[in-house]
């Protein structure tokens, strides 16, 4: 039959295959259905306009071999625009597809200091034994610093290469500690100790020294005071309470150690010593082997303290402990350099401190 | 303080046997810690740490004593020559009560060298031996047994020898080159030419001993201690000597350690005694303490006997008389330390060992008092600001003059804040603002690769008065750098002062704090804590009734005079509608589009309704009008 259609006519049935096969698109699938099977133009319209130029004898003939070509081509164009379409569709859903693995907007992250953090949990341990909080000034006057504590008159921490005074009152100085917090404590309470049934508190803060920056000293750093005054206090309430504390920071395995040590504003005096919280007290770098750290001084209230606040000693009696902040906070992050502290580089502080 | 195990184990023998870290177990277990061990010339010596109340302890015997006392075990008896007291050579006159006692002794030097083994002994302890012997028999004497002395070129002293307060003006050379001005609080020897040494601190340049003296004038007394200290601090001169004295030397010893120096020049270089005595005597001991049963019992946390306390106590050197339930207690005339009977029961409860104090959790006596509003606050204020992405920062009270005076108010002058010794100019004034240090940090951050910065402070400011600088608690917020832009979602824009101004409001500032520019994009705010809202005092507020009709949203694209402010506007408008139906009246855009007249931009304005009704379309559009009228009347008009 082919030899009655022309030359052009068998071409584009032979290429239809391929051109149906290249096209990538709706639309091009669109303007290949109207090259062939199209209402103007079209390799269809010029098969019909053959048939009806067409010898009668051929028509039939003619006829069957056209109406072949056609449903070949519209049943190809059909199932490509299917195929087009369906894939269309997946484009559509991929697009719409979430994919969780992006990067999303995440809320700014900031974080609390890690001194102020670990003043805070400080608080937080002392909290169910009933400590609150007492504050008080940074700039002191010399005898809250130094002369309430029983700290003679020729003291060498008075000296002005050791504290830092103020040059229009030479009277004020920065507070050397946070022991002046007990000074005024004890003088405000006093009154009504026996009403109070005692006083506990902690005195969390900053205080000064005149001591070059270095990676171990800076001029200004941070102590958590502690005092306890009541009936009968004595070594064993002191050492009774700092287990308990410093079980709750390290671990209930904690075991503590008191040693005889002197500050002029308790007797007995010592140093606390912790085993080891890095370790576990089988000994490393940060123990240098020992099993054990020293963690803070303590002791029991001088009587002369109670006494410049106006409380007789031999009523009432009581501890007190004072721990450097950032000495715990080295010890415990083994940070190796003291400035890391001052230095606010916001990386150090989101690792450092962090959110509640 | 180095202490060398021989001559330790010379003092108590049964030390001998214990190792290093025995040793150090045991001091540290009696109050002094051991720093670290050095081998010196085959000699080992620890590093002991002694503290500022314990004169006594620093030296071989009394570290012996020490050890002694915990173990209960003999000390060697100091071996003193027979030697008796003749009359003076020299005329001593001892002038001021800082000196009660002076023991002293002239000798005529023979030939002969320091011994080899103490030459040793003084190497082992950083000590360097000076070869000559009437020098090191002095300095070994101060390390072994803790008393000072002094030798002096007896040829160069001329005349009688005072011990007096100096003249003001007078000078002295001493031993380190340095020509000394003294006062009259300067406890000083002289002889007739004037001063030859600073008491109990340093001898003189002019009478020192050297390899052609050929007799010597030994000095072994008493000094009082705060004169000690007061001189050693005025002329920054802290020598072995002056620690002694200053802590408080034992007065008995000031023969004993006469008679030894003597003992040992005879033996070391054949030194001829020309004459020996002792001027004044030991000091009066004070009154017996008296330590009672109650007392020891608190301090030590469990009943303890009085028997053993005398024990303990005895062992320590004091003289003690039990009557009835208490102990009449002389201490020894080396512990200055025991002073009141609190001093007494810390010795029993140290030499038994503070490990056997029992662990008791104190009883609560009255009620627990609440943490305070203002630390509630601050730590409430410190977690909101960590929430909203602030770094928490610390930074020093002080700062230079130059970074304090842009943030000081005129009515708050540095000078009242300004320090007299600070470490530097830098870090001379307590700062009237949190800003400068923020600005610092922030910048540092930036300087370090930050995109953006977020950071806060809460610490005193300081402001000057009368009375000295008063402090007041200070929230200081700093915020710059590039915000968003670093996910698919959150478009990049700089950080605006009105950012900062959304924080002040979150944080309940009421109005708008005064936000500074502190650098190219990085800006700051600082408001007294006490001036934001505190908690609540009621747990949970009073209830209010809230509508459940629908809201009616309006927008009002309005034009305004650029430099129109938005609060006058706002306010206008808000006047001209129902209050209690107007929910919230904000504007949410300002744009300035292409076409606009010049002068010109676009404000915004967004408008809810709500009431307990359902609100008519009507009358909503009437509230609106008159809104826009409002607004009209300060010059705005519709944007077409």
């Amino acid at each position: 039959m082919d030899q009655l259609l022309p030359t052009e006519i068998l071409e584009a049935g032979q290429a239809f295959p391929g051109a149906l096969a290249a096209c990538g698109d709706l639309d091009a699938l669109l303007r290949l259905k109207g090259a062939y099977v199209g209402r103007e133009g079209s390799h269809a319209v010029r098969l019909m306009e053959l048939l009806k130029a067409a010898p009668k004898e051929q028509k039939r003939d003619l006829g069957a071999a056209i109406n072949g070509l056609k449903q070949q081509w519209e049943e190809g164009l059909k199932a490509r625009q299917a195929e087009l379409e369906s894939a269309k569709k997946n484009l559509n859903a991929l697009a719409d597809r979430w994919d969780p693995a992006l990067p999303p907007p995440t809320p700014a992250q900031g974080a609390l200091n890690p001194l102020n953090r670990l003043m805070d949990r400080l608080v937080e341990v002392f909290r169910p034994l009933g400590f609150h909080v007492e504050e008080g000034p940074e700039v002191e006057t010399e005898a809250h610093n130094f002369d309430g504590l029983n700290i003679p008159e020729d003291h060498p921490a008075k000296a002005s290469s050791d504290t830092f005074y103020l040059a229009a009152h030479p009277e004020l100085l920065l507070r050397t500690h946070t022991s002046p917090v007990q000074v005024r404590t004890l003088l405000r309470v006093a009154p009504d100790l026996t009403a109070r049934g005692g006083i506990r508190f902690l005195a969390p803060g900053r205080v000064y020294r005149k001591d070059e920056i270095d990676p171990t000293h800076s001029p200004m750093f941070h102590q958590v005071e502690g005092m306890l005054v009541g009936h009968g206090i004595g070594m064993q309430h002191l050492k009774g309470t700092l287990e308990y504390a410093l079980r709750a920071l390290f671990g209930p395995h904690t075991e503590i150690r008191l040693r005889p040590s002197y500050f002029p504003f308790v007797e007995p005096g010592c140093e606390v010593d912790v085993s080891c919280p890095l370790c576990g007290a089988k000994g490393c770098r940060v123990c240098k082997g020992s099993g054990w750290v020293e963690i803070l001084g303590a002791g029991l209230i001088h009587p002369n303290v109670l006494r410049y606040a106006g409380i007789d000693p031999d009523e009432w009696s009581g501890w007190a402990f004072g721990m450097g902040v950032e000495r715990m906070a080295m010890m415990l992050s083994q940070t190796p350099d003291l400035r890391l502290f001052f230095e606010n580089d916001q990386r150090f502080l989101k690792a450092m401190g962090g959110l509640d | 303080m180095w202490i060398e195990r021989k001559i330790l184990a010379q003092e108590i023998p049964a030390s001998a046997g214990m190792d290093a870290r025995q040793l150090s177990e045991l001091l540290a277990s009696l109050g002094f810690p051991v720093d670290g061990v050095a081998t010196r010339g085959g000699l080992e010596a620890l590093d002991v740490d002694i503290t500022a109340n314990r004169g006594d302890a620093m030296s071989h015997r009394g570290m012996a004593r020490e050890i002694a006392a915990k173990l209960g075990q003999p000390l060697t008896p100091i071996g003193t020559p027979a030697i008796t007291e003749q009359s003076p050579v020299i005329e001593v006159r001892l002038e001021s009560p800082a000196c009660p006692i002076y023991s002293t002794a002239v000798l005529e030097l023979g030939e002969g060298a320091t011994p080899q083994d103490v030459q040793a002994f003084l190497l082992a302890l950083e000590a360097s031996p000076k070869k000559l012997p009437a020098v090191d028999a002095s300095n070994e004497l101060l390390h072994r047994y803790g008393h000072p002395t002094h030798a002096f070129d007896a040829d160069r002293i001329q005349g009688a020898v005072s011990i007096r307060w100096a003249k003001g003006g007078e000078t002295l050379v001493t031993l380190d080159g340095v020509t000394r001005t003294l006062t009259g609080q300067d406890l000083v020897i002289t002889d007739e030419a004037g001063p030859i040494a600073l008491a109990g601190v340093m001898g003189g340049e002019g009478t020192k001993v050297t390899e052609a003296t050929r007799r010597v004038l030994l000095e072994s007394a008493w000094f009082d201690p705060k004169t000690v200290r007061a001189v050693a601090r005025r002329h920054s001169l802290h020598t072995d000597a002056s620690h002694r004295f200053g802590r408080g030397a034992d007065p008995a010893m000031a023969v004993v350690a006469r008679d030894l120096l003597v003992g040992r020049l005879q033996t070391w270089c054949g030194a001829k005694l020309v004459g020996v005595w002792t001027v004044g005597s030991v000091p009066a001991a004070e009154g017996a303490l008296v330590l009672t049963e109650p007392l020891l019992t608190r301090v030590a946390g469990e009943p303890q006997s009085l028997a053993e306390a005398a024990d303990a106590l005895r062992r320590l050197g004091c003289s003690v008389a039990i009557h009835g339930d208490q102990l009449s207690v002389l201490p020894p005339t080396w512990r200055h330390d025991l002073a009141i009977a609190e001093d007494l029961a810390e010795e029993v409860v140290r030499l038994r060992g503070y490990e056997h104090i029992p662990s008791v959790l104190p009883p609560l006596e009255g009620p627990p008092e609440p943490l305070s509003a203002s630390f509630l606050q601050r730590q409430r204020l410190s977690r909101r600001l960590a929430h909203l992405g602030f770094h928490q920062t610390v930074t020093y009270g002080f700062i230079s003059p130059e970074a304090d005076a842009p943030f000081a108010a005129p009515e708050n002058p540095a000078a009242g804040r300004t320090l007299s010794n600070p470490l530097g100019q830098e870090f001379s004034v307590l700062r009237a603002s949190l800003l400068p240090s923020l600005r610092a940090s922030a910048e540092q951050n930036f300087r370090q690769g930050a995109r953006e910065v977020r950071l806060f402070e809460l610490a005193p400011t300081y402001v000057s008065g009368p009375q000295g600088p008063a402090e007041r608690h200070t929230l200081g917020v700093v915020w710059g750098g590039a915000l968003g832009g670093e996910d698919y979602l959150s478009p990049a824009r700089s950080v605006r002062e009105a950012d900062l101004c959304g924080i002040a409001k979150d944080l309940g500032w009421a109005g708008l704090p005064e936000v500074h520019a502190l650098g190219e994009g990085l800006f700051g705010f600082e408001v007294p804590v006490a001036e934001l809202p505190q908690a609540a005092a009621r747990i949970i507020p009073t209830f209010r009734p809230f509508s459940r009709f629908p809201v009616v949203e309006r927008d009002l694209s309005l034009l305004v005079d650029l430099g129109q402010s938005y609060s006058t506007l706002a306010a206008a408008m808000r006047s001209a509608l129902p209050r209690d139906i107007l929910q919230d009246l904000r504007c949410v855009d300002v744009f300035r589009p292409k076409g606009l007249p010049e002068g010109r931009q676009a404000w915004l304005m967004r408008l809810r309704f709500q009431a307990d009704r359902t609100l008519l379309g009507e009358e909503v559009d009437g509230w609106v009008s008159a809104a826009l009228m409002a607004a009209e009347a300060l010059g705005a008009k519709l944007r077409a």
